[in-house]
């Protein structure tokens, strides 16, 4: 029973999952700590973390570098649609495997859309350096949603007659009430959840604006929930508008204050992509494929390890090239000044 | 060379138009990432302002004037937009039968249209390890199952149209037998057109095989056979596509896609210095 439970679950099981949440202190308590404090105390080596955000649409970067230079071993990775910070994680285990490593991905999707391939993932799944399970967006999307409606399972419709129903753990039955074909998905419940949204208070009551993405499912899903905010607001103010808040703080463990934390991704209302420098990290991803690993593991000395906390890594970029990306997403936003 | 009048103008860019002249207006268009977000904007400033784009990531009706998306979940996708969610609501909607039209992309694709975005290699032995690793399904998968019509748009090449692909990512008519997709489960009712480089294709309602409906211009039957690893059918009247006109070129070149993020330029012109 245990061999299959281990299958089944590559996080918590529903039942641990709902004890993970029964014996958590849910209090209304001052979360905010720092980014540091908040890896080191939340996540483990062998974790299933869930990551937040869609490509490169608010992505938790700073919330991966501080777990990048922490060191992780063998953790498995849920997510939709990754980039930037899947990227970065990738890039870690390519670059320094003795001190970061990814065991396991499910996903849906590991690329950049218009900004190309993902050579960090082509990387380790060419090379079989990381197990892989693949589902689609709406099959990862809802398995986060069932694990945030308490259930062991979610029926869905797709992909019905693919290869991804293969080899992940989808189960297709013929509906009891109909008798046609419908896939059971289980649920994912991960140890935690890494997000990062736009206005946060001390709490841990969240406001995402834009695309939700899969976050307030992920948030509801996991043990354990790190949120790192673009504006640290205070409690009378979120509550002002309570139905714009999509993640409740009983959901969040930690609170970290960290402008620019999806940088060089795109933070609705706050900053566009900074394109140039996602396409100098994806040259350097493209030659460590390629078997040079210099470029690679210069940036992360530069970028990541040589970097003591986030601010740090705001700091390699000039202030006229941050005020360009958030220049641009006001040109994005129709909002008055 | 392919000219428009005196214009001179690329395969890519009439997949574009070609794309954009197939959609109905006032119908729900879930938009992929690239060529289908042009093709998409392109029909709603030209013949179908009514169409109501729909965006995997969240973002329902979104106005989309605040220039191109890059990706399908950035803010340019959200602003204007009547409804903003998250994936589970865009999905949800499409499961539910509001997409008219799911507008998907792959590398490699077979007669039935089934459609692969995950791995070239033989599956399932190198699965876990693939001698190329693709991104995955995204949402091609759940568009291409649910979207009541599909609409596929590739580069028409041999290697990328082939009698059997690595792997199906996306769902097509399967085996192409008779009622394979209801009876798998799907509840769209599949691929609608292929749009390549060289061709728009259908389907024949019998066989499910892909055939010839349109050449692109300068394309005959055989030059687009000869760029097809499989045996394609003819529709019963194949027609030719008549070459983008100059306000639809304009309107890529200068309005929509201005500097060439997803539909390159035919002639070198000076580079943009920055985008933003």
């Amino acid at each position: 029973m245990e061999k299959s439970s281990e299958m089944f679950w590559t996080g918590l099981t529903p039942d641990e999952a709902r004890q993970a949440l029964v014996r958590k202190d849910k209090s209304k308590r001052d979360k905010r700590c720092t980014l540091e404090d908040a890896v080191a105390r939340f996540i483990k080596d062998g974790d299933n973390v869930a990551v937040g955000g869609f490509v490169n649409i608010r992505q938790p970067i700073a919330a991966v570098h501080e777990m990048i230079r922490h060191g992780f071993k063998d953790l498995t990775l849920s997510f939709q649609s990754g980039g930037m910070a899947i990227d970065y994680l990738g890039g870690a285990m390519a670059v320094r495997p003795d001190h970061f490593s990814i065991r396991r991905v499910e996903m849906a999707y590991w690329a950049h859309e218009s900004f190309g391939l993902s050579a960090v993932f082509r990387h380790l799944a060419e090379n079989g350096l990381i197990e892989l399970e693949d589902w689609s967006n709406y099959n990862m999307s809802a398995r986060f949603k069932a694990g945030a409606m308490g259930l062991p399972f979610i029926p869905c419709r797709s992909p019905l007659g693919s290869h991804v129903l293969e080899k992940c753990r989808a189960k297709v039955i013929d509906c009891p009430f109909t008798g046609t074909p419908i896939i059971l998905l289980p649920a994912s419940n991960p140890d935690v959840g890494i997000l990062h949204v736009q206005a946060a208070d001390h709490y841990g009551n969240c406001i995402i604006r834009g695309t939700d993405a899969t976050c307030p499912e992920i948030a509801m899903a996991s043990a354990h929930t790190i949120v790192t905010c673009e504006q640290l607001v205070s409690h009378e103010l979120i509550t002002r508008s309570s139905k714009d808040i999509s993640i409740p703080f009983m959901a969040v463990d930690a609170v970290v204050h960290v402008p620019f934390g999806a940088y060089p991704s795109s933070c609705r209302r706050h900053y566009y992509f900074n394109r140039e420098h996602m396409a100098t990290f994806h040259g350097l991803a493209t030659m460590a494929r390629k078997g040079n690993l210099d470029g690679l593991r210069a940036y992360y000395n530069d970028y990541v390890f040589g970097t003591k906390g986030f601010q740090a890594f705001i700091d390699h970029f000039p202030i006229r090239k941050i005020l360009e990306e958030q220049h641009s997403e006001q040109q994005n936003f129709e909002r008055l000044a | 060379m392919l000219l428009a009048g005196n214009i001179e103008y690329t395969p890519q860019e009439m997949i574009v138009v070609a794309g954009a002249r197939i959609l109905e207006d006032k119908k729900v268009v879930f938009v992929g990432t690239g060529l289908p977000m042009i093709a998409t904007v392109l029909a709603i400033r030209t013949h179908a302002p009514g169409i109501i784009p729909v965006f995997e990531a969240g973002a329902v009706g979104p106005t989309l004037e605040s220039g191109l998306p890059f990706s399908v979940g950035d803010s340019r996708t959200s602003s204007g937009a009547s409804y903003v969610r998250g994936l589970n609501a865009a999905f949800e909607m499409t499961q539910r039968g509001f997409c008219d039209y799911g507008f998907v992309g792959g590398a490699e694709i077979d007669p039935y249209g089934n459609l692969n975005s995950t791995m070239m290699g033989k599956f399932p032995e190198e699965y876990q390890k693939p001698a190329v690793r693709l991104p995955g399904s995204g949402g091609a998968s759940d568009m291409a199952s649910s979207c009541e019509r599909t609409i596929l748009i590739m580069p028409h090449e041999p290697r990328r149209f082939s009698e059997t692909i690595s792997y199906i990512t996306s769902p097509g008519y399967l085996d192409g037998s008779p009622g394979a997709r209801k009876r798998a489960g799907l509840t769209g009712a599949g691929p609608w057109r292929v749009i390549t480089t060289k061709a728009v294709m259908d389907f024949d309602p019998e066989t499910r095989r892909m055939r010839l409906l349109h050449t692109m211009p300068g394309e005959t039957p055989e030059s687009v056979q000869a760029a097809t690893g499989f045996t394609l059918g003819i529709a019963p009247a194949v027609t030719g596509m008549a070459p983008p006109t100059e306000t639809e070129l304009r309107m890529i070149r200068e309005e929509i896609d201005p500097l060439g993020v997803f539909v390159k330029k035919p002639v070198r012109e000076k580079p943009v210095p920055n985008q933003f």
